[in-house]
C-alpha cells in the first residue's frame, strides 16, 4: 500500500483576493454574482486540493447555480409566507409535506455535486436515493435529538453510509460502513465535556442568582404584557448562550470523530482505502477560533480561516492506494439536480469530504 | 508536468484521454491562427483542433489550468501564465475578474467599497425595496395576513370578551369617531372585543385595519376611556403607517442578502448575521412604536380628544409593572418615562395649535 496524502495548497493571501472580488460583486449586483462567486471559490478550494499529483476539479456553471439558487429562494419565500397567509391546518399540512420533500432534495444535491466535482478527468457520482437520504437527515436527525444524543451514533452511521457509501468514482463503487462500537468510542469524550460543562455552567448560574438576589432583582418587570416579551426573549438568550457554546463544542469534538471513524473505513474500488488522523481539540480549537478571528475582524479575516481549516483537513487525510489510480473512466455525462445543491447550501447542509 | 517544453510557447503538462484517470506528460501550444495542438513527450501528435472548439477554463488563483476538448480529452497544467500567454495574441487571456483579484494594494480599496456599499445597501436600498414592495401589494395580502393571525390567536390565547355591553357600545362610537379622522376613515376599521387570557391588558393592530382590544386594559384603565382611546389611536398608527408589513418585509430582504451571501463568509458568521439582523429589528420596532406615540398623539387632537392620553397609559403600566427601565437596547418598545415625556410633550406642542 502506498501513502498518497492529501495537500491543499491555497493561501490566504491568494484566495483574499478572490474573496473580496466575491463579496464585492456580489453585493453590487445586489447577489446575482454570487452564483459566480460560489463556482470561482469551490474550484479554487478543489483546485488546490491535491492527491498523488492531481487536483480536483469543479464544473458546475454559474448559470446553472444562479437558476437553482433562485428557484430555492422562491420555494423558500412561498414556504415561508404561507405560515402566515394561510390558516394554520394548512400550513401545518404544507410544512409537513416540505420536511418530507428535504430527502429528495438532499439526494439530488448530493448528486448534483458528486457530478460537478472531478478528479484526474473522472467525474464523481452519487447513487443514493430518497429512502436512505429519509433515513439518514430526517430519522437519523430525530433519533439524535429525541435521544438527547444518546443515539447519535446510529444515526451518524446512517449518515456516513448514505453521503460517502453511495459515492461512486468514475463506475467504481466506494464503500463507507462504519462499525457502530466505534462510532460510539468517538462519544465517549463530547459525552463527558457536555456533562462537566453544564455541571459548570449551572454551577457558575446559581452562584450569579444568589449573588443578583441580594440586589434589588425586580421580578415582576418581566411579567407578561405587550411590553416585555422581549425582554424575556432576551434574557432567555442570555441564560442560554453558555449552553450554546458548549453545545458547539461538544458537536466539534463529536463529528471529529466520526470524521475519522468514517473515513477510516471508506473503501474506494474495493482496494484504495482513505484515512483521517484529525485531532478532535485541534480541530475544534481551529474551528473556534477561526469563528472569532472571523467575527472580530468584520469577515476581514475569513480568506485566512477558511485556507487554515481546509489547509488542516487535507494535511490529516490520506489515501492508502493499492495499484495505480489511472484506470477509471469517467461515465457521467449530465448532472441535473442544481435546485438540490442549491437547497443544501442556502440550508447551510454540510457534509465534508 | 516536469518535462520542459520543447518549442518556445509551448506549455507543460498532462494529458487524459477522453474521460480516462490515466495521464501522460504532454505539451500543447497555440498557433497565430488559433490551432490548439497537444503532442506527448516523444513528440507524437495527440490533438489538433481550433480553439473554438476547446473549453479552457477561467484563470482562479494559481489552480491548475484546465483545456476541455470537445470529446471529453483534458488537458491540465499549472503554468498559468504559460497558457495566458498563449493565449494573448487571440486577444484572450486570464481574463477581468483574475485581474481584480491580484493580491494587490487596490484590494484595500475593495474591503472599504464592501464596508461602505453593505452599510448603504442596508441604510437606503433595504428601506427603498421595502417601500416598492409596500406599494406592489396587492390588498388582499394584509387581509389574509390578519385574518389567519386572528384565527391563530382566537385558538390559543384570546377568547369571548365579557365587557357589558354598554361600555362596548361607548368604545365602539368612540373608536369610530377616532377613525374617521384617518384617511382610510370609519369603514376601514373594525374594533374587536376579546379576552386577554394570558396576554392581559393589552390591545394589537392587524394589518387590514382589525384592531384588537382586551377586556383586562378596559378594566386596567378603570374610568379613564380617553386613555383606552390613546392606545387605540397608537395602534391605528400602525396599521396607516403599515408597520407589520414594513417589518416582514425588511426581514425578509435582509435575511436573503444574507444567505446569497452566506457561502463566502462561512455558516458560523452567516447565523450570526442572521440573528444580528433579528436584534436591529427590534432596534426598528422601537422606532415604529414611536412614530405610532406621536401618530396616536396627533390623531386625538384631530378627534377632539385629549392629546396626552396615551401618557396616562403608559403611567399605569408604569405603576402596574414597575417598568421604569431608562432605556433597553433589547426592548421593542422605547422605555416607558421616555414615552410618557415624549408623549406629554408632543401633546403640549400640538395644543398650541387649534383643532382641525
Amino acid at each position: 500500500m502506498r501513502r498518497e496524502p492529501f495537500e491543499f495548497l491555497g493561501t490566504a493571501r491568494e484566495y483574499f483576493g478572490i474573496w473580496i472580488v466575491n463579496v464585492l460583486l456580489t453585493i453590487v449586483t445586489v447577489g446575482i454574482y454570487s452564483a459566480w462567486a460560489k463556482v470561482r471559490r469551490q474550484r479554487y478550494f478543489q483546485g488546490s486540493t491535491r492527491l498523488a499529483g492531481a487536483s480536483f476539479d469543479y464544473h458546475a456553471r454559474p448559470m446553472q447555480i444562479l437558476i437553482g439558487r433562485i428557484i430555492v429562494l422562491v420555494i423558500l419565500a412561498a414556504y415561508n409566507l404561507s405560515a402566515y397567509f394561510l390558516p394554520q391546518i394548512v400550513s401545518g399540512i404544507i410544512g409537513i409535506a416540505f420536511l418530507f420533500a428535504v430527502p429528495w432534495f438532499v439526494a439530488r444535491g448530493l448528486r448534483f455535486r458528486a457530478r460537478v466535482t472531478s478528479y484526474r478527468n473522472v467525474r464523481f457520482d452519487f447513487t443514493g436515493g430518497y429512502g436512505g437520504a429519509f433515513l439518514a437527515y430526517l430519522l437519523g436527525g430525530m433519533l439524535a435529538w429525541g435521544t438527547l444524543g444518546l443515539l447519535a451514533p446510529i444515526a451518524s452511521q446512517w449518515m456516513w453510509n448514505y453521503t460517502l457509501g453511495n459515492l461512486r468514482y468514475g463506475d467504481r463503487p466506494i464503500q463507507c460502513d462504519p462499525r457502530l462500537e466505534k462510532l460510539y468510542g468517538q462519544f465517549v469524550l463530547p459525552a463527558v465535556v457536555f456533562f462537566a460543562g453544564v455541571v459548570l455552567i449551572v454551577g457558575l448560574g446559581v452562584i450569579a442568582f444568589v449573588a443578583a438576589i441580594g440586589t434589588d432583582l425586580d421580578v415582576e418587570n418581566y411579567l407578561p404584557s405587550d411590553f416585555a416579551v422581549i425582554g424575556i426573549i432576551a434574557a432567555i438568550y442570555a441564560a442560554l448562550l453558555p449552553f450554546f457554546l458548549l453545545y458547539v463544542l461538544v458537536g466539534l469534538l463529536y463529528s471529529a470523530g466520526t470524521r475519522n471513524v468514517a473515513l477510516n473505513e471508506t473503501i474506494i474500488d474495493g482496494r484504495h482505502v482513505l484515512a483521517s488522523n484529525i485531532g478532535r481539540w485541534r480541530f475544534a480549537w481551529i474551528a473556534i477560533s477561526n469563528f472569532f478571528a472571523t467575527i472580530f475582524t468584520i469577515g476581514l479575516l475569513r480568506p485566512w480561516a477558511a485556507v487554515r481549516m481546509a489547509r488542516y483537513l487535507a494535511g490529516a487525510t490520506a489515501l492508502y492506494s493499492a495499484g495505480p489510480l489511472d484506470d477509471y473512466l469517467s461515465t457521467v455525462k449530465d448532472s441535473e439536480g442544481v435546485v438540490g445543491s442549491e437547497f443544501m447550501d442556502i440550508e447551510g447542509f454540510d457534509f465534508g469530504f | 508536468m516536469a518535462s520542459e517544453p520543447e518549442t518556445p510557447g509551448a506549455v507543460a503538462g498532462r494529458w487524459h484521454p477522453p474521460s480516462s484517470s490515466r495521464g501522460v506528460a504532454a505539451s500543447m501550444r497555440i498557433d497565430a491562427d488559433g490551432v490548439v495542438s497537444v503532442a506527448d513527450a516523444e513528440g507524437h501528435l495527440l490533438k489538433e483542433v481550433t480553439l473554438v472548439s476547446v473549453e479552457v477554463s477561467p484563470r482562479v488563483g494559481s489552480i491548475p489550468r484546465r483545456l476541455t476538448f470537445g470529446d471529453g480529452a483534458v488537458f491540465e497544467t499549472d503554468d498559468n501564465d504559460g497558457v495566458d500567454r498563449a493565449l494573448t495574441p487571440l486577444r484572450r487571456g486570464a481574463g477581468l475578474i483574475h485581474n481584480l483579484e491580484l493580491f494587490r494594494p487596490r484590494l484595500a480599496i475593495f474591503v472599504v467599497l464592501v464596508i461602505a456599499l453593505a452599510a448603504g445597501i442596508y441604510r437606503y436600498a433595504v428601506p427603498l425595496l421595502v417601500e416598492v414592495a409596500i406599494a406592489a401589494t396587492p390588498p388582499v395580502v394584509p387581509r389574509l395576513l390578519s385574518q389567519s393571525a386572528l384565527v391563530s390567536l382566537d385558538q390559543t390565547v384570546l377568547s369571548e370578551s365579557k365587557l357589558d355591553e354598554p361600555s362596548r357600545a361607548a368604545l365602539t362610537e368612540g373608536f369610530a369617531g377616532l377613525a374617521a379622522n384617518t384617511p382610510r376613515g370609519a369603514e376601514g376599521y373594525k374594533l374587536n372585543f376579546r379576552d386577554g387570557g394570558s396576554i392581559g391588558p393589552n390591545a394589537f393592530a392587524l394589518p387590514d385595519g382589525n384592531l384588537v382590544l382586551t377586556d383586562q386594559l378596559v378594566t386596567m384603565m378603570k374610568d379613564d376611556r380617553e386613555a383606552v382611546f390613546g392606545v387605540l389611536a397608537h395602534e391605528i398608527g400602525h396599521v396607516e403607517r403599515e408597520h407589520s408589513l414594513r417589518q416582514l418585509y425588511r426581514a425578509a430582504g435582509v435575511t436573503g442578502l444574507v444567505l446569497l451571501i452566506g457561502g463566502d463568509i462561512g455558516s458560523g458568521a452567516e447565523d450570526i448575521l442572521v440573528q444580528g439582523a433579528a436584534l436591529m429589528s427590534l432596534s426598528y420596532s422601537r422606532h415604529q412604536e414611536a412614530e405610532a406615540d406621536r401618530y396616536s398623539v396627533e390623531l386625538m387632537h384631530r378627534a377632539g380628544r385629549d392629546p396626552a392620553a396615551l401618557a396616562r397609559f403608559f403611567e399605569v403600566m408604569r405603576d402596574q409593572f414597575h417598568d421604569t427601565a431608562e432605556t433597553d437596547f433589547l426592548s421593542t418598545h422605547p422605555a416607558t418615562p421616555q414615552r410618557i415625556e415624549e408623549t406629554r410633550r408632543y401633546a403640549e406642542e400640538l395644543s398650541k395649535e387649534p383643532a382641525r
